[in-house]
């Protein structure tokens, strides 16, 4: 078993619009008093990191409990982190640090809307110890950010990231959409090389995804959304796995691109499988035999931030699964010796019949030890992943 | 009970004509069941039978009437099916009754389907009372349908009962008229017993419970009985009557209407419509009988998941002990593994067993269209029958071919004639003749191939019609047609499963629709599937579904890997309904797609 939280994240579950697209746990109907409040309650959460774990591990089986190792990464997501203001922000550092939940992070990231910081905020929130911002750009066409239902415009994007330069990150993730309404393979590929010129460390392109729940859906179902042709979206996925190579980008995951050593230390974590703790409403911890998840219900968690905790033990069979289809998210794929240290899992023997096809179709490569996608296999990773999974 | 106050009846009507109202209303009226004890329609028991508004197996009622003579009947009521697949089951139902209710709609008249229905009662020598029902409706024509009563069918209607199941009007009426007109049974309750066994119900615990009309003698418990058919003997457990729930009593005698027990393991010893009598004192003559059931429509049960083979031949066993119409013989298929060719009475018989053993035995499974039986005649001199379109053989050995014809009747409105006989032309129907019933609506017979009804002639009667026609059809015996297979290949691998026997001049055409439609309905794969249909080495047709170009997870946000997880068991659960044929996956509905054609 594993003794060490390896990354720990923090949800901000508030943002000034909710895009059009997004299905994640975030309100933009909170005004700055529920804010303080929030800020409040996941404070007491934080400061009672011990105290949970006694419960987490017990609960989980477990035992002993885990410790955070001293450079867990640490991560800000959301919602929109940077709708907070800087003293907000501080609190909670100040927090995290006092707690020694944030002591050497291998890194420490925050993720910004573009419309919500100036210089003088990048520049305290680096002064804080953040070494890594994660901007979701989505495009560089104002018409297609106004589909999404984004509040910024290009403009105002590439400024922030300019200013997030100037205030002395060197460390900048933009997050791209492709299969956007409105967008043409042409539109996408000035975004892509406008995007490319800024010489980020890190990219995360990914494919817009319509997902239940979300004013898109709907959209959808009334036959209201009119997404780009499905092979002009797949010739914005070619020019992206055919572009960024040539910048410099090595994907190492489905839809992450870094230059080399500029990978998230952060969501490694998530594809390696090992233990995080999650803070916040709607946050998920696991710690390697259970996974609990705070409630969505921003009021229900402000009233109890210590209570409202689910937790789900999961069995042997089911975190092999898991182990197996994040880790093939990975470039790197799965190292079948670790595999058999940690579950005691023969991956090619387990699933001889499963692997002989994905192998001799080459959507699945086994080299050096370790099973990766293959490019071919990285398209059609869904169909692959459900090939691991019983049920 | 006298016998003299006894009175057995059954109720004949059109779908819809308000059958089961009418009898939750009879059931209400004599008390069987107090109001709370009432659920709408509580005579259709399955769920099933509640959920499509129709009546699938008989049942059967005791009621207490006190009449306004002042003397108290015994009314003991069998509900019958109305749909024409089950005409065997009402053929049953009424063989056990002196009386009958024809119910008709005042609205609508005389349907195709109660005409079946009186002629079948009249053959069994029933009084027929006729009920004019919805006559609260404002379009209720009463009069009207009185005459058309005495037209067509030829019995005085004259003193027809108006009721309105739905209100509650002339209930009392009904069951006046049943106690004056409908005679009470004849039998002599000394003599050896003779007990006409009509349905049967399997009971984990009792084991074969059968229900029987007493004609002669009693049933009592404890006593040694002899199923006549097999000679079995057995000793009752258990007597009782249907309220409509099971109540024991302590004897059935003749005229009477129950159930009995006789821990009965064997269902081939309950057959029913085999006579039950004495062990010790034997009747000397068994009752009539059934005609058999026969089986005219056939198609392939699989299960999905193979494992389940075994639970389904089960399950088929389970259903056939009380519906004799249903057959099945182990067949299988390359494309779908071990399952069982079955036959039934018609599509909503088959739609019906399909439901029940998906529901009621959690079975998974893959149905192949149905088909009728062919009548092959080989160059050899030898005659072939196939009800398995794979097993058509080989033209070049095939003399000449013949296939079931039915003799349809269609009640129309007259101004829907031309429609009519436009469809049933195409059809490929013969005009037999054509009588008006009165001044709108016609009555048109038509010699059409079965096959062509199992199709999609009724679909395309109701909306040629806008839904006025109703249809009914009895089996009229082979004749000849040119008819050809057609067979399906994906990825270049014929499909047994999927092949199909069509009309010669019809077959390209079928072959396109059928490949257009397999198109539609397999999900895009991780490669290309070229899908064809061929005659013998020809192909007619050909589709491609193209290949999937990309399917991956969005990001997720934190470490919600669990959402991630739900997804794809989703998607897991999604193909856990297809079957795997080489390296296709096919959907459940593809191997009903020559039937949902247009």
């Amino acid at each position: 078993m594993e003794k060490f939280y390896k990354g720990v994240y923090i949800h901000t579950p508030f943002c000034l619009q909710k895009c059009l697209y997004c299905d994640f746990p975030s309100y933009a109907n909170y005004g700055a008093e529920v804010q303080h409040s929030y800020i409040d309650a996941l404070c007491k959460e934080l400061a009672n990191v011990n105290k949970l774990e006694q419960t987490f591990f017990a609960e989980s089986g477990l035992t002993n409990p885990l410790t955070i190792a001293e450079n867990a990464t640490i991560y800000f997501g959301g919602g929109t982190p940077t709708i907070l203001d800087i003293a907000a922000i501080t609190k909670v550092v100040e927090v995290l640090k006092a707690n020694n939940i944030w002591q050497n992070p291998a890194e420490a990231t925050i993720e910004a809307n573009p419309g919500t910081v100036d210089l003088d905020k990048l520049k305290k929130l680096r002064e804080l110890g953040f070494d890594r911002i994660s901007f979701g750009v989505q495009s560089l066409q104002d018409n297609e950010l106004k589909a999404l239902g984004r509040i910024h415009t290009a403009a105002e994007a590439l400024e922030a990231i300019k200013l997030a330069k100037q205030a002395g990150f060197e460390r900048i993730n933009a997050d791209l959409m492709y299969g956007i309404i409105g967008q043409t393979k042409e539109s996408f590929a000035k975004t892509l090389k406008a995007i490319l010129e800024e010489n980020l460390e890190h990219l995360s392109v990914y494919g817009l995804i319509v997902e239940e729940g979300t004013p898109f859906y709907d959209m959808l179902e009334r036959d209201a959304l009119a997404l780009p042709e499905e092979n002009e979206t797949l010739e914005m996925y070619e020019l992206t796995q055919r572009l960024l190579p040539e910048y410099g980008y090595n994907r190492y995951e489905i839809s992450n691109y870094a230059k080399p050593g500029g990978e998230s230390r952060h969501n490694l974590v998530y594809w390696r499988y090992l233990p995080y703790l999650a803070f916040g409403a709607g946050a998920c911890s696991f710690n390697g035999a259970a996974r609990k998840t705070n409630s969505l219900d921003v009021t229900e968690y402000i009233t109890s931030p210590l209570e409202t905790a689910i937790l789900e033990k999961l069995s042997l069979d089911i975190q092999k699964e898991e182990y197996i289809f994040m880790g093939l998210r990975a470039a790197e794929g799965i190292d079948l010796l670790d595999a058999k240290k940690r579950y005691n899992l023969d991956v090619e023997k387990e699933y001889k019949e499963e692997l002989e096809d994905f192998l001799k179709e080459e959507y699945l490569v086994i080299k050096h030890g370790r099973m990766a996608l293959t490019e071919k296999g990285m398209r059609f990773g869904n169909q692959i992943f459900e090939k691991f999974i019983k049920i | 009970m006298k016998e003299n106050n006894i009175r057995n009846f059954s109720i004949i009507a059109h779908i819809d004509h308000g059958k089961s109202t009418l009898a939750d209303r009879l059931i209400e009226y004599t008390g069987t069941l107090s109001k709370r004890e009432m659920e709408a329609q509580i005579l259709d028991s399955m769920d099933l039978e509640r959920e499509r508004g129709i009546t699938i197996k008989a049942q059967a009622v005791r009621s207490m009437y006190k009449a306004r003579n002042g003397e108290e009947y015994m009314l003991n009521f069998i509900d019958t099916p109305g749909h024409v697949d089950f005409t065997y089951e009402v053929s049953r139902a009424l063989a056990a009754c002196e009386g009958a209710l024809l119910v008709i709609d005042a609205t609508q008249g005389i349907e195709a389907q109660t005409l079946a229905n009186v002629f079948l009662a009249l053959d069994n020598d029933l009084e027929i009372i006729p009920v004019i029902n919805k006559v609260d409706l404002p379009s209720a024509d009463p009069e009207h349908v009185k005459k058309e009563i005495e037209d067509v069918i030829g019995i005085d209607a004259s003193e027809a009962v108006l009721t309105s199941a739905k209100t509650g009007l002339g209930i009392e009426d009904v069951l006046e008229a049943i106690v004056a007109k409908v005679p009470p049974p004849q039998g002599d309750i000394n003599e050896p017993l003779k007990a006409l066994v009509f349905d049967s119900k399997f009971d984990a615990y009792k084991g074969v419970m059968l229900y029987v009309r007493v004609y002669e003698g009693k049933i009592k418990r404890g006593m040694r009985i002899k199923m006549m058919a097999t000679e079995a003997v057995y000793e009752v457990t258990e007597v009782g009557v249907f309220k409509p729930n099971l109540t024991n009593v302590d004897v059935l005698e003749p005229g009477q209407v129950g159930f009995f027990a006789a821990a009965i393991k064997n269902v081939q010893d309950a057959r029913v419509g085999d006579t039950v009598t004495e062990a010790d004192r034997p009747t000397p003559e068994p009752l009539a009988g059934y005609r058999k059931a026969t089986p005219m429509v056939f198609c392939g049960l699989y299960p999905v998941d193979n494992s389940d083979y075994d639970n389904l031949r089960d399950a088929l066993e389970k259903l056939q002990l009380n519906d004799a119409a249903l057959v099945f013989e182990p067949e299988t298929s390359v494309a779908l593994g071990f399952g069982f060719r079955c036959g039934f009475l018609g599509l909503l018989h088959m739609d019906v067993i399909k439901e029940r053993l998906e529901r009621e035995y959690n079975l998974a499974l893959i149905t192949t269209a149905p088909n009728v039986i062919y009548q092959v005649f080989l160059t050899n001199g030898e005659m072939e029958m196939v009800d398995n379109p794979s097993n058509f053989p080989d033209p070049s050995n095939i003399a000449h071919v013949e296939e079931p014809f039915v003799n349809a009747t269609v009640i129309v409105p007259k101004d829907y004639v031309g429609a009519v006989m436009e469809l049933s032309q195409e059809k490929r129907g013969e005009y037999s003749n054509m009588t008006y019933l009165d001044e709108t609506r016609v009555m048109i017979h038509y010699s059409l191939p079965l096959s062509e009804i199992i199709y999609d002639y009724f679909d395309r009667l109701k909306s040629a019609t806008r839904g006025y026609a109703s249809l009914d059809y009895e089996l009229a015996g082979y004749k000849e047609s040119k008819l050809v297979k057609v067979d399906i290949l994906l990825n270049g691998d014929p499909v047994d499963a999927l092949s199909a026997i069509a009309h010669r001049d019809k077959a390209q055409y079928r072959g396109r629709q059928l490949v257009e439609k397999l198109r539609g309905l397999i999900p895009r794969q991780m490669f290309e599937i070229p899908i064809q249909a061929a005659i013998g080495n020809k192909v007619i047709a050909r589709e491609t579904v193209r290949a999937m170009r990309k399917d991956v997870l969005a990001k997720c946000y934190g470490g919600d890997i669990s959402r991630k997880r739900k997804l794809l068991e989703k998607q897991k659960e999604g193909k856990k309904r297809m079957k795997q044929v080489g390296s296709v996956e096919l959907p459940q509905e593809a191997f009903m797609a020559i039937l949902k054609m247009d």
